[in-house]
């Protein structure tokens, strides 16, 4: 019986990990998107989401979630650094002329959008969690309050939200991270089922198809709360 | 009509190698592209120089044994065709064709053209058949297998082993060529037994071997001469980590 | 010497059974104290290896390719038979042996054929358990379907991929034991020689394709699997690297070689198109079923097909043979095309071609049902010519594709040298003077898989072998003229490519030692291959060393031998005064041009043993009896 040190450090393994972390990713961002939906509901609705998600189970959830997420965050970068390296070491000398065939950009450029990506995701987290950035529109700042309709008075993330994207470069940021997005997931989604061993002839049409539709709705949903604001849609 | 060709020329496994650029004239469009290069080969021969080495054999598309990258596509630019099968009539004159070896690092460059597959030979030695001894076999009709399943394995089973795949995929990934095995013999009723412990076996010879992984971008399927479908990696992925939570092995 | 064909005594049914029964046996423990080599790793080589390995033999397997998968039994596309009687439809292995000698026109040894029928349900049985996808029926059953020269269906199948599926299921056998460590396998190492010593086989030498480097190989015994040698016409279905090479350093260490001039041409090729051509490339027969063949009546006519009126075109196989028509068997139809092409009326380029049409078959029976028969066929010339066989008639034309003959084996495949056997194509036992659709396949199995395991052993077990080593003077005596063979074709630095004689030499084999021979062109070949052999050993032109990879030196040596055995081959079908299967001589015909046997005189196996380069070669005869079989002549009228 073979090690299971050796099964874990093989390529499908790996690719398996990435495959897993990174659906886990994709369902904590639509719970995220239709979290941040909620600003087009108004005030109250986001702020008492918010505060919630702050307070539920005594405070504990959110650590419990944001640590799964760190997890899978890690899991899902080290393996892909992983076999990215091995691809790379795997064709030392590269062809003077390549046409390809059946790959894309999202296929070619998933190191570059995911690498992309991480370094968005740390900046997103100093804006709107660790308020480092933009920190004058944290909702730290003292006066940052709303009181929701049962009298609990909670932090005013929507007005955080509000205030950050009416800054142009902000919004237009955010946009692009989001292009960047839909692109990585563009081909992740259906990957990931070829990698997890779907093979149903029923499903796995349908899977090629959803994917990129999928990434389109999360890319365009997520991209919708910062042009609304910036276009004074939503004040 | 006229070509120009730019081939990769290397003396040696261990020899720098570098694109050569050659002019050949009068070509018939009736050649196929391997006659081009063997008519090239008689002159450079009678010219005193050394022809390009290249693998072929049965010229029937059916060996495995020829292969190269013509244009940045494996075997050329035509589907489901094999570069011995690949005629001169798919040019026009004055083409330029960039003639290179398959790269990758599991799949050495012997001489020009030529490279060694020994990597596809040691992964089938782990576990790419049914043990059985000679003599050992019931009746051919005791077991019946659905034509729905005998025609799967006989998709899979039409791999030629010729490296296309490894050359098209960006990570130099043997994963078609393995699931294609994998998948011929995970058929069948013959190839359960050792069903899990094949997966797993030829999996991580791949892996030693030095071939990347796969990103699904179906560049492999899509250069494959016998039109083998990557359907077959999924079932391999499946077989493999079932393999290894299943501890089988 | 007198030939000793070792052939079990008794009611033929029993034969095979009594000499496996009488065959001394070497126990277990001891089978590892024996070595053997193995030269090929096509059907009968990589079956063979592996059966060996699996009984406890230690292994040693060489082949010239850079995987055991390559051999050329992978391009078969057919079937292979077996007297499984499936079908219920009246087949037995008596039937199989029946068709199996009648088609070898009677020049095979009965008691071979009769064993090849019997094992022949084994091999299926054996290659289902391996995993060969064989087609089946929707019920889950082995499919079958007939083929020439039967009237049961008895032709197993993996969809046109017949030889490839079996011979992948021999090469993961073999795989297995490579893994094993039992088998030691040789890639790109091509055999330079047989070792002989104290008159038995007990070494080869090969030359590293890599590296070049030349040394020997020693064991108890060798096996040879190395195929036909149709590439001596240069043009033939057989894959470039073909060669004789291994058979003939054989047969100039005393190994005699038989019947070489018996050679299968196949009717429906696609012809040449230019003089760059390296090989040509074979179309099923089935084509015939549905296609007519016709030509021009008129001398050079090079009117497109579509305006040539019917009343200018020569059916001409429908006109000589109404019976049969289109569908005469393979050499009748072969040397029909050749007489009106030799008469000036071929088509398409050098007027070497024949139109087979299937507009009729389309007109009658809808383009779709055409596409459904012969689609991929179809797509296969059309990417081969550049035309579409649905508007423009097909061109075809016969070519070598097969070789009955090969190196003289006894009843335990055992060549006149003991310790050499030989299988497959490369050995002359189970086919006569002409082989049927979808028997090379099973004779190639049955060799390695279910014979040469048991009669090995009974050599083995008989004793006398002493150990020898790499360093004995036989072997380093033929690594050392192996050298200088090869530094010889070095120094010449001549004018002219090995492709150039090669070329040059399946001319006059083809013109003169073709399809059809006679004593005038036979004798001309005699002293023009000399000629030309000469005119290779001074001015042929091989660049680069024998130290690296070199791909004109590994073709000039195999031609340097299809220079010498040409010769024999057209010493051999001179001394033949008759016509039978794949042999024709024009003096002896019927008055409707048919093949005319002479079983008064020349029902024996030649076999020829080597005499130095030039010398005539010295002819002995296996008489060949049929107890079983009443000799009767073919009709196809």
């Amino acid at each position: 019986m073979k090690a299971f040190g050796e099964i874990w450090r093989s390529n499908i393994f790996q690719k398996w990990l990435m495959a897993l972390t990174g659906l886990l990713l994709v369902g904590f961002l639509l719970g995220h998107l239709s979290g941040n939906l909620l600003v087009f509901l108004g005030k109250e609705d986001i702020n008492s989401y918010a505060h919630g998600l702050h307070t539920m189970g005594h405070g504990m959830v959110i650590w419990i979630v944001r640590l799964g997420l760190l997890s899978m965050f890690v899991l899902h970068v080290v393996a892909a650094i992983t076999l990215s390296r091995r691809n790379r070491a795997a064709r030392p000398t590269s062809y003077a002329k390549v046409t390809p065939r059946r790959s894309t950009i999202a296929s070619r450029s998933m190191l570059y959008s995911g690498l992309l990506l991480l370094t968005y995701v740390l900046y997103h987290l100093a804006h709107f969690t660790w308020g480092v950035v933009h920190a004058e529109n944290y909702v730290g700042q003292p006066g940052w309050q709303y009181t929701l309709a049962d009298g609990t008075v909670v932090a005013d993330v929507y007005r955080m939200v509000v205030a950050s994207f009416q800054i142009p470069l902000v919004a237009v940021l955010y946009v692009l991270a989001m292009v960047m997005v839909g692109l990585h997931l563009n081909h992740a989604i259906a990957s990931a089922f070829q990698t997890m061993g779907v093979t149903n002839k029923r499903i796995v049409p349908a899977i090629r198809s959803i994917g990129p539709l999928l990434s389109f709705i999360i890319a365009a949903g997520f991209s919708a709360v910062p042009l609304a604001i910036l276009a004074g849609v939503v004040k | 009509m006229n070509l120009r060709l730019h081939i990769w020329r290397q003396s040696g496994p261990d020899a720098q190698g570098m694109l050569k650029t050659y002019d050949v004239q009068n070509v018939s469009e009736h050649m196929s592209f391997l006659e081009m290069l063997d008519v090239l080969n008689e002159d450079l021969l009678t010219k005193g120089e050394v022809p390009v080495a290249f693998d072929h054999d049965c010229r029937e598309g059916i060996c495995g044994t020829c292969g190269m990258v013509i244009n940045g596509r494996p075997h050329g630019p035509l589907t489901r065709t094999t570069a011995c099968q690949l005629h001169m009539r798919t040019f026009k004159d004055g083409d330029e064709i960039y003639i290179e070896p398959w790269r990758a690092r599991a799949f050495p460059v012997m001489r020009d053209l030529i490279v060694d597959r020994g990597s596809f030979d040691r992964i089938i030695q782990k576990g790419g058949f049914v043990s059985v001894n000679t003599g050992n076999a019931q009746d051919g009709n005791a077991i019946p297998i659905s034509k729905k399943d005998a025609d799967r394995a006989m998709d899979a089973a039409a791999c030629i082993g010729c490296g296309a795949c490894v050359a098209a995929c960006p990570n130099s990934s043997a994963m078609l060529f393995t699931s294609a095995k994998i998948g011929h013999l995970g058929s069948l009723p013959q190839g359960q037994t050792e069903r899990s412990t094949r997966a797993m076996n030829m999996v991580l010879q791949m892996d030693a071997e030095g071939f990347g992984a796969c990103t699904n971008h179906y560049e492999c399927e899509a250069a494959c001469p016998k039109g083998i479908s990557a359907e077959f990696i999924a079932q391999m992925n499946k077989d493999f980590v079932a393999s290894a939570f299943g501890g089988r092995d | 010497m007198a030939l000793n064909s070792n052939i079990p005594d008794g009611p033929i049914q029993q034969r095979w059974d009594k000499h496996r029964a009488e065959l001394k046996l070497v126990n277990p423990a001891n089978k590892r104290k024996y070595s053997v080599i193995v030269v090929g790793t096509g059907l009968a080589g990589a079956s063979a290896a592996a059966t060996m390995a699996e009984l406890g033999y230690n292994v040693s397997a060489f082949t010239y390719h850079d995987s055991a998968r390559r051999a050329h039994s992978i391009a078969a596309q057919g079937g292979i038979n077996a007297a499984k009687n499936y079908q219920n439809d009246g087949d037995s292995v008596w039937r199989l042996f029946y068709d199996t000698v009648k088609g070898g026109d009677f020049r095979a040894r009965e008691s071979n054929v009769y064993r090849l029928a019997q094992v022949s349900t084994s091999i299926i049985d054996q290659c289902v358990a391996q995993g060969v996808p064989f087609a089946r029926e929707y019920g889950g059953y082995l499919s079958n379907r007939s083929f020439g020269g039967a009237q049961v269906s008895r032709t197993f199948y993996a969809r046109g991929q017949t030889g490839q599926q079996l011979l992948i299921g021999a090469y993961q056998a073999l795989q297995r034991q490579v893994g094993l460590g039992k088998v030691k396998l040789h890639n790109k190492q091509e055999m330079m020689d047989l070792i002989v010593v104290d008159g038995r086989a007990r070494g080869i030498v090969t030359r590293d394709m890599v590296t070049g480097k030349v040394q020997s190989h020693m064991a108890d015994a060798v096996v040879l699997a190395t195929g036909g040698y149709g590439n001596v016409f240069y043009l033939s279905t057989n894959a470039m690297a073909c060669n004789v090479t291994a058979t003939y350093r054989a047969h100039k260490r005393g190994a005699f070689f038989a019947n070489p001039c018996y050679t299968q041409i196949h009717p429906t090729c696609i012809p040449q198109s230019g003089d760059y051509q390296s090989k040509l490339t074979l179309m099923s027969e089935s084509l015939r079923n549905d296609g007519r063949i016709w030509v021009p009546k008129q001398k050079g006519d090079t009117r497109s097909p579509d305006q040539i009126p019917e009343a200018e075109r020569d059916y001409y196989l429908e006109r000589k043979y109404p019976s049969f028509g289109n569908l005469s068997p393979r050499d009748i139809a072969s040397r029909a095309a050749k007489e009106v092409c030799d008469e000036g009326r071929g088509v398409g380029p050098g007027g070497l071609g024949v139109y087979l049409d299937f507009s009729d078959a389309i007109r009658r029976l809808g383009e779709k049902t055409i596409a459904d028969r012969y689609g991929n066929l179809f797509e296969m010339y059309e990417r081969i010519t550049g035309e579409n066989p649905y508007k423009v008639p097909m061109r075809i034309y016969p070519a070598v594709h097969y070789t009955m003959g090969g190196l003289w084996v006894d009843y335990n495949l055992m060549s006149n040298v003991p310790g050499l056997f030989v299988l497959g194509e490369a050995n002359f036992s189970d086919h006569g003077a002409n082989r049927l659709g979808a028997s090379a396949l099973m004779q190639g199995l049955a060799d390695g898989y279910f014979v040469i395991p048991y009669t090995i052993g009974g050599y083995f077990a008989n004793g006398g072998l002493q150990a020898v080593g790499n360093d004995s003077q036989e072997a380093r005596t033929a690594v050392q003229e192996a050298e200088q063979k090869i530094a010889a074709l070095l120094a010449l630095n001549g004018k002219r490519s090995p492709t150039s004689f090669h070329r040059e030499l399946g001319k006059i084999m083809w013109d003169k030692c073709g399809m059809a021979r006679n004593e005038q062109g036979l004798k001309e070949a005699l002293t023009r291959i000399p000629e030309l052999r000469e005119e290779f050993w001074q001015n042929v032109k091989i660049p680069g060393s024998g130290a690296e990879l070199n791909q004109s030196l590994e073709l000039g040596l195999r031609v340097a031998d299809f220079l010498e055995f040409a010769e024999l081959m057209c010493y051999d079908a001179l001394q033949r005064n008759e016509s039978c299967g794949g042999h024709f001589r024009e003096e002896y015909q019927t008055e409707d041009g048919e093949a005319q046997r002479n079983d008064d005189d020349y029902c024996y196996a030649a076999a020829w043993e080597y005499n130095g380069v030039g010398a005539t070669p010295t002819l002995h005869k296996e008489e060949l009896s049929f107890e079983n079989v009443k000799l009767a002549t073919r009709s196809y009228k």
